[in-house]
């Protein structure tokens, strides 16, 4: 066996071994409340995918990747108000979400269509695959317009960085501002459960664990399947040098524009799946420092591998849960994550999954003995 | 109209104090110091501290913030920023973690709350600092209302960006610092110390984070996340303005200041920190390197 062969069977190993945990928690663990965190962490695994796809492989950091998880999740949290026992409140037998009950001004018809400004916008949303296909479909539009525009212009480096970080800080503030229609601050709390072909998903059941575990692994096989294409490589080509790629005939605004479209899309799956286990939609989603903490995860995990940064989101989230037990070490927890966070930085720019692949390498190294060592160098992944 | 200007006035002021300290330390040395706002912290907490122990008054407070602020960051540009110059995406993350460590040292009272030991002045709670109250007095110059406190800080702001112009326009550690923003490799084959003409300017920048932060505390509470939320309006001054340009951040911090200033009066706060944000992003689209930069080969 050559030193790649292994490598590969390495890396296949530890993508079925991740799944395979992932799948067969429920069978371990009996716990509802640990299965639902778990899920949320899943989700934010998601995230870490989402952010290593754009950042690892096409070299875009986003520091606003929670604008398109938050406009998922309030796609997705509005049909589930709707649904809400909150919203039949007022007495009819059609829904009206309480706070805007509270909002309108006396004397106003108690109807979707009219009760405040603005609330006819949530008519469509009575219908609960209407908000689950929003989720997906406007965070896509809305990176399909932004990619666009900030890489025909060539915009690139840090400078769309800050531009995503200024645009998720602008729509938070939309959000907040239409109060009337969004809850504001309070966001979207009290919702109902998503209810497919009659069957209602509690989330803390095992089968809510399973839709967020379910499509955790398919998103990272397929965006494992996704970066291994052809296109996948051009993609990777104009990270390294996009005048060469620019050169060779590639249109890599066009690559640039679909990975970071897609990276959008995979943010908005997450809000909706988040909404699903963890029953609320606030503006917190867009907070910089959120946005920011979605890309420490996968630096953390290694920002150039898939698995890796997902790995990072899951680990930290989980230990960060388990650490805040006790006030006194919550605290404490944010200090070290703060020193793990400069030292990953500093000595380890690939992360977990860099540290994996260095000790992978010895072992082949041992196994293969020193002659290929001088041929063969280590494969991306 | 007069009052809507100098409401603006005073928002451009803030701005510029926390944006000149980030204008040098990003545009002469390349480093995206998310730290930033908390050595504004850092600067406001040795004001309270300085009070409550040193019984020094806010004057002399600015002096020693701009010492510790300093010092601070001259280590961390020593511990951290050092190593990374070069790769501004990691200065980014690297100086993310710091902040975090710095706020949990102020909340956790550099750990002497895991033994029982209060300080007072630290700690998660919301400090304050006391201003001398002629600072505080309303007075009226022709029947127009004068904030004295707001004029205050507009005139040491004032006093900050001359010191700053003539320190970078008019001495030679300021042509060796101009001589690092255009190109660092050059300098240092033209004999300028890069190492360290960078720990001054990176202490320098971070000395005047610490004065904006003594300033802040007069009119804000004082608290350990103080400093987080300045950071981005920083940088988004510095970047609309120009990279490594004076000028363009005195003009990036005015245009924004004025801009937040009178759409708040047309509809709310709110709507008026949103209208600035969309202003930067077509600002940035259209000219990604600012409004005034220098060309660069």
């Amino acid at each position: 066996m050559t030193r790649n062969t292994l490598f590969r069977l390495g890396d296949w190993g530890i993508y079925a071994l991740f799944i395979v945990i992932v799948l067969g928690l429920p069978l371990m663990m009996d716990d509802v409340f640990w299965l639902n965190r778990i899920a949320k962490y899943l989700v934010y695994g998601m995230l870490g995918i989402a952010i290593a796809l754009s950042w690892g492989y096409a070299g875009i950091l986003n520091l606003g990747q929670g604008l398109f998880f938050g406009l998922g999740a309030y796609m997705v949290a509005m049909s589930l108000k709707l649904q809400s026992y909150t919203s039949m409140q007022q007495g009819s037998d059609r829904p009206v979400p309480d706070f805007m009950l509270w909002n309108a001004e006396p004397g106003a018809p108690t109807e979707l269509c009219c009760i405040v400004k603005g609330s006819w916008l949530w008519l469509p949303f009575q219908a609960q695959w209407f908000g689950m296909v929003m989720a997906i479909a406007v965070p896509v539009i809305v990176a399909l317009i932004l990619s666009s525009a900030i890489f025909r212009l060539r915009v690139s480096g840090v400078y769309v960085a800050i531009i995503t970080l200024a645009l998720v800080l602008l729509v938070r503030l939309l959000i907040i501002d239409a109060q009337p229609v969004t809850n504001g601050f309070n966001g979207l709390t009290d919702l109902g459960w998503l209810t497919v072909a009659g069957i209602e998903f509690d989330p803390y059941m095992v089968s809510t664990y399973y839709i967020v575990a379910v499509s955790t692994c398919a998103v990272l096989l397929l965006t494992r399947w996704l970066v291994s294409t052809r296109a996948g490589l051009i993609l990777q080509s104009t990270r390294d040098d996009p005048n060469r790629a620019r050169y060779l005939g590639y249109d890599v605004a066009a690559y640039q524009v679909f990975f970071f479209t897609v990276s959008a899309g995979i943010a908005g799956f997450a809000g909706m799946l988040y909404v699903i286990a963890a029953e609320f939609a606030s503006p917190s989603f867009l907070d910089i420092t959120f946005s920011i903490s979605m890309v420490v995860w996968a630096a953390v995990g290694g920002r150039s591998s898939l698995i890796g940064a997902a790995i990072g989101a899951i680990l930290i989230n989980t230990i960060e849960a388990t650490a805040s037990e006790t006030e006194m070490f919550q605290e404490a927890w944010k200090l070290i994550i703060g020193v793990i966070f400069v030292l990953v930085v500093l000595y380890m720019p690939r992360g977990l999954a860099g540290l994996a692949q260095d000790l992978a390498g010895r072992i082949a190294d041992a196994r293969v003995g020193g002659k290929q060592r001088a041929r063969t160098g280590a494969p991306a992944e | 109209m007069t009052e809507t200007l100098f409401i603006g006035l005073s928002l451009s002021s803030i701005l510029l104090l926390i944006a000149l300290g980030l204008s040098i330390t990003y545009g002469a040395m390349g480093v995206i110091n998310m730290a930033h706002g908390e050595l504004v912290m850092i600067g406001a907490y040795t004001a309270v501290l300085s009070g409550i122990y040193l019984n020094l008054n806010f004057f002399l407070a600015l002096p020693l913030a701009f010492a510790v602020s300093a010092l601070v960051g001259m280590a961390l540009e020593r511990l951290v920023i050092r190593r990374l110059y070069g790769r501004i995406i990691d200065t980014l993350l690297a100086t993310w973690g710091v902040a975090i460590v710095l706020q949990q040292l102020i909340r956790l009272e550099f750990g002497l709350s895991f033994f029982g030991i209060h300080v007072e002045g630290l700690g998660p709670g919301l400090q304050s600092m006391d201003v001398p109250s002629f600072l505080t007095q309303p007075f009226e110059i022709g029947g127009v209302p004068i904030q004295p406190y707001r004029s205050f800080i507009i005139v040491v702001t004032l006093l900050l960006t001359l010191l700053t112009w003539f320190l970078m326009y008019r001495t030679s550690m300021g042509t060796q610092v101009r001589a690092i923003m255009r190109n660092p490799q050059i300098a240092a084959a033209c004999g300028i110390d890069v190492r360290r003409v960078s720990a001054f300017t990176f202490a320098y920048g971070s000395g005047l984070a610490g004065v904006a932060g003594v300033l802040l505390a007069g009119f804000k509470t004082v608290m350990p996340d103080m400093g987080a939320s300045t950071v981005v309006d920083g940088f988004l001054v510095v970047v609309v303005g120009g990279v490594g340009s004076l000028l363009g951040t005195v003009l990036a911090s005015g245009l924004l200041g004025q801009i937040n200033g009178v759409f708040a009066i047309l509809f709310n706060d709110i709507l008026a920190r949103a209208v600035v944000f969309g202003v930067v992003i077509a600002i940035i689209l259209w000219r990604p390197r600012g409004l005034f930069s220098f060309r660069s080969r």
